[in-house]
């Protein structure tokens, strides 16, 4: 199996030993498990924004420690369950994160694009502040999604849907990401919607995992 | 002019009186700080006419060690509340408060003396109340510039941590919020400026007139010093900004903040 990101006798607080990971390359693989299982904080993990206290992680074949780590982070981008918008319309948002990512601003069609992806078919010039939790969440998702990462790691990315929009909005991402050799990797405590897209499991029911 | 009236103790003693119209003010309000006002009155006396006595004693024996040791003493005790309203940050950024309140005063303060007056830096007259005013306004602004930078992280955790995780540098993200923080400490200053000479006669002018100086003499010292002030303000509160957000975030571009 090729595997792209590869962690081994991992450990981070209460967590002493995660099970072995391997993410498979251009694949959906979800780490499913009951809240404070340790999820979030693997998902940091792998996004180098935080380090393990033990073991190591390799991206690509090379290790984490050897990478330029916003690079990597770049490489492997963490849409986190804590969603952030600036106070400005969808259009503006876009623009902003761009610009702090010193990126050109994509078209108005590529950002009607990705909102279409996430199941949304708003105005890009609605603002952001009055819109729903779900609905701030996917265009969050959007935005990470346009940067066209080679790992996109998903917290929670339905939890504040409804079953027709979830599938949809998973559907759509997983088809997406095949299709642009995206590897995706979703947390999720949803069993129904893992069991529909995933394509491999890390379970942190396991031993080690439930801290 | 005349120089200024000496005060005789008596009469001196009848201020104190209108402390008892702020006393019976505050019983009718049922304000319950007359203790507070009481002891802030004692006090108060108690350091000046110490603090009277010191710089007396100075002035008469002026020697470099006292200059200096009053200098330190001041620097280290504006250091010092400046950090005791900033507790919760890290050691790095606590020495890179005191290192940017002291160099900073230090540096305007000499130039203010040495190159503006043209008088030695070891003549208590100058560089006692000059520095106090200086280091004084530093250590407010740096106060309340640390204070603004990390408050304003409150509420804005998430927008740190999303840019953090799609790979944005970490000095990217904090500099908006050092900007925002050094802006807010700068225009209580600049504010003061503005009004000053209509809405009010500034303390240092006020006392070189009631002392007998030029009041056009007293002008050039105020606008001196108020540009003098500014500048610390801005330094101190620039550098410790500057140097203090790098302390937010590891090589590993982790952040912990405060």
């Amino acid at each position: 199996m090729d595997s792209v990101i590869i962690g081994e006798q991992l450990g981070f607080g209460p967590i002493e030993k995660y099970p072995p990971i391997q993410i498979p390359r251009h694949q959906t693989t979800f780490l499913y498990g009951p809240s404070g299982c340790g999820k979030s904080t693997l998902a940091r993990l792998m996004n180098a924004t935080l380090s393990p206290a033990q073991g190591q992680l390799v991206f690509d074949g090379k290790p984490y420690e050897e990478w330029d780590v916003l690079e990597l982070r770049q490489k492997v981008v963490l849409a986190s369950q804590n969603v952030f918008l600036f106070d400005q319309t969808i259009r503006e948002n876009f623009g902003t994160f761009y610009e702090y990512r010193e990126l050109p601003v994509p078209t108005p069609e590529e950002m009607t694009f990705y909102l279409n992806l996430c199941c949304l078919s708003f105005s890009l010039d609605r603002s952001c502040e009055v819109l729903s939790g779900g609905e701030r969440q996917r265009i969050f998702i959007a935005i990470c999604l346009s940067f066209r990462p080679e790992v996109l790691i998903l917290d929670e990315p339905t939890s504040a849907l409804d079953g027709a929009t979830a599938h949809q909005l998973m559907n759509n991402l997983t088809t997406f990401a095949k299709e642009q050799g995206i590897t995706l990797i979703i947390i999720s405590h949803d069993k129904a919607i893992m069991e529909k897209y995933q394509e491999h499991v890390i379970s942190c029911e396991q031993e080690g995992m439930d801290g | 002019m005349d120089s200024i009236v000496k005060l005789e103790i008596i009469s001196f003693a009848l201020i104190y009186a209108l402390l008892i119209i702020i006393l019976f003010i505050m019983k009718k309000s049922q304000i319950q700080q007359s203790k507070l006002l009481v002891w802030a009155s004692f006090r108060m006396t108690v350091q000046l006419i110490l603090a009277g006595w010191i710089l007396t004693y100075i002035f008469e024996n002026p020697h470099p060690a006292f200059v200096l040791t009053y200098f330190l003493v001041m620097n280290i005790f504006a250091v010092h509340r400046v950090l005791s309203k900033n507790k919760s940050l890290n050691r790095k950024f606590k020495v890179a408060i005191a290192l940017s309140l002291s160099l900073s005063g230090l540096a305007v303060l000499v130039f203010f003396i040495l190159v503006v007056i043209g008088e030695s830096l070891f003549n208590p007259q100058y560089v006692i109340p000059l520095s106090g005013m200086v280091v004084g306004n530093a250590m407010t602004g740096v106060t309340l510039g640390v204070k603004t930078f990390r408050e304003s992280f409150e509420g804005q955790r998430n927008r740190i941590q999303a840019l953090l995780n799609l790979g944005v540098h970490p000095k990217k993200i904090l500099l908006p919020f050092a900007n925002q923080a050094l802006e807010t400490a700068l225009l209580p200053t600049m504010n003061s400026m503005l009004g000053m000479g209509i809405v009010s006669l500034p303390g240092m002018m006020t006392g070189q007139i009631l002392s007998g100086t030029n009041p056009s003499t007293a002008v050039l010292y105020q606008i001196a010093i108020m540009i003098a002030i500014t500048s610390v303000v801005c330094v101190s509160v620039f550098s410790s900004l500057y140097l203090g957000y790098r302390t937010l975030y590891n090589e590993k571009y982790q952040m912990e903040l405060p």
